[in-house]
């Protein structure tokens, strides 16, 4: 699975990518579990954020989905987090 | 009188505190009497006003304390919650009006950030809280996880605790508490579109606003002002002083890890991009360096005219949504016009949108204004 974040605005306005191909990894299974609950409840366009709030676009194997700050699911947290910390 | 009523001038504190130790008899008694009004405007005054007084400035440089405004009663009302590391809004209540200090430095910053940002907008603008109806001020921080962001919800303010390597914690710079709640007091007013030209004017409007308050917190005139955005946010591990400065925008930093500082200073170098809502945290630095240029040709205290001026625009009723910088810049001439009268406030004004290549396109408008104006505007304030 191959899992893209791009976050763009908050009060930097800076934008931030990374990405995760899970294959080979030994914990690969944690991750398709969490880009699955994070996607089951995303949204398939931009939803309205708020002012300096994150937006982020998830890209999952080809799929993308936008969440916007402060809307996100504790999965979809998790996620975007755990991509941008741990992606390259 | 209760604690929370507090008295709104048009003298701010340090110069009355100024004129209490140094005026003539009879204007160092006024300014004494003005000073003892309140207990609350007592303390600010001390903990406040850091460093050599500042000089005053017009137009209250030579107003008597006693020609200070008695404001509507406003009551300051401030609640800080504790998100605890998770999404949850408003969190665990830790420290509301009036209660002491806690261990937790970032609630203690809030909680006197809202303080000092209500206070501008009272004193300089006779503004009471964000609404002008006395709207309770709230605000949670430890907000998620290693979170690298302050966002205003539409009700509240948010803080992040930064990440520790980048970014420290969002509550360490008090321009960036002012500007949050300057969104909300955008929401309120004019309610610019967060997109594009008017959304890069909502962001200005809550940069000018948040070093306003800073500015006034310290009681420093335009000249001594840095007009930075979130000085000290900066980690020492990056190379930069702030997020962004609006005298020199496009330098604020230049780090490996966090890039370049994007922001234009002119319309020569607007980033057209679809980031960002239309690059509203880029192109923001066109019209904040233009505030900068009129406050600074103007001197003195910035939230004196220029300041005003820009407030006039925001609440005046005819900045549209949609605005772009063409139409909030022949805004601000008009404004200038209508408080001030044809003198050195319209042409700084004018002056700073021409640097900044922004046309205020209002020479055939703002003919019209002045015309008018010669018979109906009100009477200079100086």
């Amino acid at each position: 699975m191959h899992i893209q974040v791009k976050r763009t605005g908050g009060f930097v306005g800076a934008t931030r990518r990374a990405e995760v191909d899970t294959s080979g990894r030994s914990d690969a299974e944690a991750w398709h579990s969490l880009a699955r609950e994070a996607l089951a409840s995303g949204k398939g366009s931009e939803r309205a954020g708020v002012p300096d709030g994150f937006h982020y676009e998830v890209t999952v194997d080809g799929h993308t989905v936008h969440f916007a700050d402060p809307h996100l699911t504790d999965a979809q947290r998790s996620l975007v987090s755990k991509v941008l910390k741990e992606g390259a | 009188m209760d604690a929370n009523h507090v008295f709104c001038g048009i003298v701010p504190p340090h110069m009355l505190d100024h004129l209490a130790r140094s005026g003539s008899a009879a204007v160092a008694d006024a300014a004494r009497n003005a000073l003892r009004m309140d207990a609350f405007h007592r303390e600010r005054r001390l903990s406040a006003v850091a460093g050599a007084p500042p000089q005053p400035t017009v137009p209250g440089a030579g107003t008597p304390p006693d020609a200070a405004q008695r404001c509507a009663e406003s009551v300051l009302r401030r609640t800080i919650g504790d998100a605890e590391h998770h999404q949850r809004l408003p969190g665990r209540v830790v420290r509301a009006e009036g209660q002491d200090a806690v261990s937790d430095e970032p609630v203690n910053r809030a909680y006197d950030g809202l303080g000092h940002t209500h206070r501008l907008y009272l004193d300089a603008f006779e503004r009471d809280s964000i609404d002008d109806s006395g709207l309770a001020l709230n605000a949670t921080v430890h907000y998620s996880r290693h979170y690298d962001n302050a966002f205003w919800d539409g009700e509240q303010m948010v803080f992040g605790d930064g990440d520790g390597e980048v970014f420290n914690d969002f509550t360490i710079s008090l321009d960036v508490i002012g500007h949050e709640l300057t969104h909300g007091v955008t929401q309120y007013t004019a309610n610019l579109d967060y997109s594009g030209q008017s959304g890069a004017l909502n962001e200005s409007m809550s940069d000018v606003f948040g070093s306003l308050v800073k500015q006034y917190a310290l009681g420093q005139g335009a000249a001594e002002a840095d007009w930075l955005i979130g000085e000290g946010l900066l980690t020492d591990q990056v190379q930069g002083v702030a997020l962004r400065s609006m005298k020199a925008p496009g330098t604020a930093y230049d780090d490996d890890v966090l890039g370049k500082d994007p922001q234009p200073a002119t319309m020569d170098d607007y980033v057209e991009t679809t980031d960002d809502n239309g690059g509203v945290h880029i192109n923001s630095g066109i019209p904040n360096h233009a505030f900068y240029l009129a406050a600074t040709a103007l001197g003195g205290n910035a939230w004196e005219r220029a300041g005003r001026i820009w407030y006039d625009v925001l609440t005046g009723g005819k900045l549209a949504t949609d605005a772009d910088f063409a139409s909030f810049a022949g805004l601000t001439a008009a404004a200038a016009r209508a408080r001030y009268g044809e003198g050195e406030e319209v042409q700084a004004v004018l002056d700073a949108w021409k640097q900044v290549g922004v046309p205020t396109g209002s020479e055939e408008g703002s003919a019209v204004v002045r015309q008018r104006s010669g018979t109906t505007a009100p009477t200079p304030t100086i």
